[in-house]
C-alpha cells in the first residue's frame, strides 16, 4: 500500500483510540480514585479502619484486576449495552475499558497513597483535622507524584487494552494492524500502526514522567 | 504558682479562678493499648503548672509517646482522666475535641511538614482547617516565619531546607492558631547540638513571649536543664518523681533520675583522688573561674544556653564540698 493510503486509515485508528481511551481514562481515574482511596482508609490502622469492608472492596478489585480484557469484554456486553445502547463500536468500547481500568486505578491508587509517610497524617489530625480533609488536603496532595505516575501507567495500559476493542468493532490502532497486517497481510501497515503505538505510548510516558517530576518538590 | 504533682485532689478544677487551672492534669491515667500485655501508663497522675516550660524525661518505653498521644487528642484515657485546662479530654465531643486541638500546639521529632507545601503553605494549613479566608491566613504565617527567621523562606519546600530550618517552620505551624498549650515531642533528637540550642532557645522565647504552656517530652537531660522550669521524671507508665528542675535535677531521689543524668556524664580520665562534679554556672566570668581554680578544679565539659552555663568539673574530693561554699549551686553529682 502507498502512504497515501495507509496515511487516512492511520489518522482515523489514531483518532478512535484515543475516542475510546481517553473518556475511559478519565471515568476510571475519578471512579478508580475513589476506590483507592477507599481501600486506603479502611485498611487495618487507617482512618476509616473496617475489616470487612476493606476485604470486600480488596476482592473487587482482585477480581477485576485477573480477568482476562478479552473476557471481560465479551462478558460486559450486556451491560453495555445497557449504558450505551449499542454493544459495538468506539462508544460501546469506552465501557469495558472503564470498568477493566477502575480496579487497577484503584490499586495504584492505594500504593500511592500508602507512600504518604504516617507522620503526617498523624500531624494533620492532632490539628483536628476530619477525615475529609485529611485526603482533600494532606494525603492527594502529598501523593500527587505517585497520583500522576499512576494515572500515566493507566493510560498506557489502556491503549494497550483497545488494541482488543476490534473484537466489538471498536476501531483504533490495534484493531488496524490485525486487520491490515494479520488478515490481510499488509506487512506496511503492521509496521506503521506499530510506530504510531510506540511513538503514542512514549509521548504518553514521556508527558507523565515530566507533570510527576513538575509535581514533586521532595 | 502550683507546684508539679500536687496531690489533684486537693485541687477541684472547677472551684479555682482559671489561672490556677493547670494546664495538664493527669489524675490515674491508665492507657493500655489492644494487643498489649503492659500497659503502657499505669495510673499516672501528673500536673503541669499553667505558664511552666514542663520537661517530661524518661528512657524508650516510660510511656513518653502514649502521654503525648493523649494531649494531642489521638488517644483518650482507659481509665482516670485527663483535664486540659480544666476541660475533661476523654468526655468531650468530637466537636470540642478538634477545638481543643486546635488549641494545642504540636511540634515533632521528625518535622512532619508536608513535603509538597511550601513553609508558608505548611504554617497556613492549621489555618486552612479551621476555614480561615486565604488572605488572612497567609500575613498569620507570614508574620510567624517571620518571628522563628525564616523571613525570607516562605516559599522554600521541605527539601530545600535545612533540619533547624525545618522545625522552625514546625514551630511556625504549631502556633498558627495561637495555641495556649505547646507540646514539643522530642523536637531536637534529630537535629545537631548546636541546633537543637537554637531551637530550645526559640520555644524558651516564644513561651516567655506569648505566656504559654511548654510541655517537652524528651530523653535527654541536658534539653531538661537548658529549657525548663518544671521536670517530671516518667518510668514504666509511672510518675517516678516532680519538681522544680533545679531543684530536682540538684537533689535527684530516684535512680531513673540519676541515670538520666549520668547519661549526659562526659567520659573522661580522673586523676587519683579526683571526682566528677556537675555544677549550673550563671556565667563563667573570671571570678568564677579564680575560685575554680583556687579549688584545683578541672572544666571537663561546658555547655552554654539560657540558663546558664553546664559545667562539669574534675576536682579533688576533698574540695567537692566547697563548691556549694562558693555559692555555685551543685546539679547533680
Amino acid at each position: 500500500m502507498s502512504w497515501a493510503e495507509i496515511w487516512p486509515l492511520l489518522w482515523q485508528a489514531t483518532l478512535e483510540t484515543f475516542q475510546m481511551v481517553l473518556p475511559a481514562a478519565l471515568i476510571a481515574e475519578v471512579l478508580g480514585l475513589a476506590l483507592g482511596v477507599l481501600l486506603t482508609l479502611t485498611r487495618p490502622g487507617g482512618l476509616l479502619a473496617n475489616r470487612l469492608v476493606n476485604r470486600v472492596l480488596d476482592a473487587i478489585v482482585n477480581i477485576g484486576r485477573s480477568l482476562p480484557f478479552i473476557i471481560l469484554l465479551v462478558l460486559l456486553i450486556p451491560f453495555t449495552r445497557l449504558i450505551t445502547g449499542t454493544s459495538i463500536g468506539s462508544t460501546a468500547a469506552i465501557v469495558p475499558l472503564t470498568i477493566a481500568a477502575i480496579p487497577f486505578v484503584a490499586r495504584l491508587v492505594d500504593g500511592a497513597l500508602y507512600g504518604v509517610p504516617g507522620g503526617v497524617i498523624e500531624a494533620a489530625r492532632a490539628m483536628g483535622a476530619s477525615t475529609g480533609q485529611i485526603v482533600h488536603k494532606v494525603l492527594l496532595p502529598e501523593a500527587r507524584p505517585a497520583l500522576i505516575q499512576s494515572f500515566t501507567v493507566m493510560l498506557v495500559n489502556l491503549i494497550g487494552y483497545s488494541a482488543m476493542a476490534g473484537a466489538i468493532g471498536g476501531g483504533g490502532l490495534g484493531d488496524l494492524a490485525i486487520r491490515y497486517g494479520y488478515q490481510r497481510f499488509e506487512t506496511d501497515v503492521m509496521i506503521a500502526t506499530v510506530i504510531v503505538l510506540l511513538l503514542l505510548v512514549q509521548g504518553v510516558q514521556w508527558l507523565g514522567d515530566w507533570a510527576a517530576s513538575r509535581a514533586d518538590h521532595r | 504558682m502550683s507546684d508539679i504533682a500536687l496531690s489533684p485532689s486537693t485541687l477541684p478544677p472547677s472551684a479555682l479562678p482559671t489561672s490556677a487551672v493547670p494546664a495538664l492534669q493527669f489524675i490515674d491515667v491508665r492507657k493500655t493499648y489492644p494487643g498489649q500485655a503492659q500497659p503502657a501508663l499505669r495510673d499516672l497522675t501528673l500536673i503541669v503548672p499553667r505558664g511552666s516550660r514542663t520537661g517530661i524525661i524518661g528512657r524508650s518505653g516510660a510511656g513518653k509517646s502514649t502521654l503525648v498521644r493523649l494531649i494531642s487528642g489521638l488517644e483518650t484515657p482507659d481509665a482516670g482522666q485527663l483535664l486540659i485546662a480544666g476541660q475533661d479530654a476523654g468526655q468531650l465531643s468530637s466537636k470540642a475535641r478538634r477545638e481543643r486541638q486546635s488549641h494545642t500546639g504540636l511540634v515533632f521529632q521528625h518535622f512532619n511538614l508536608l513535603a509538597q507545601r511550601t513553609a508558608l503553605g505548611n504554617v497556613t494549613l492549621p489555618l486552612e482547617l479551621l476555614g480561615v479566608p486565604r488572605e488572612r491566613r497567609e500575613a498569620r504565617a507570614r508574620e510567624l516565619l517571620a518571628q522563628v527567621g525564616l523571613g525570607d523562606f516562605a516559599g522554600r519546600y521541605p527539601a530545600q531546607l535545612s533540619g533547624g530550618q525545618k522545625q522552625r517552620v514546625g514551630i511556625a505551624r504549631a502556633l498558627a492558631t495561637d495555641p495556649d498549650l505547646l507540646l514539643a515531642d522530642e523536637a531536637t533528637s534529630a537535629l545537631d547540638p548546636e541546633t537543637s540550642a537554637g531551637i530550645l532557645e526559640l520555644l524558651t522565647q516564644l513561651q516567655r513571649e506569648r505566656d504559654l504552656t511548654l510541655v517537652i517530652v524528651t530523653h535527654q537531660m541536658e534539653v531538661v536543664r537548658a529549657a525548663t522550669t518544671h521536670v517530671a521524671v516518667l518510668d514504666a507508665g509511672q510518675l517516678v518523681e516532680s519538681g522544680e528542675t533545679r531543684a530536682l535535677l540538684g537533689h535527684p531521689g530516684h535512680e531513673v533520675t540519676r541515670a538520666l543524668l549520668d547519661a549526659h556524664r562526659p567520659e573522661v580520665q580522673l586523676a587519683p583522688g579526683e571526682v566528677l562534679r556537675h555544677v549550673n554556672l550563671k556565667d563563667l566570668s573570671s571570678q568564677t573561674l579564680a575560685a575554680l581554680a583556687g579549688l584545683g578544679a578541672r572544666i571537663v565539659l561546658a555547655e552554654a544556653h539560657p540558663q546558664g552555663v553546664d559545667t562539669w568539673l574534675a576536682l579533688p574530693e576533698a574540695q567537692a564540698g566547697l563548691l556549694a561554699a562558693l555559692n555555685l549551686q551543685a546539679v547533680g553529682a
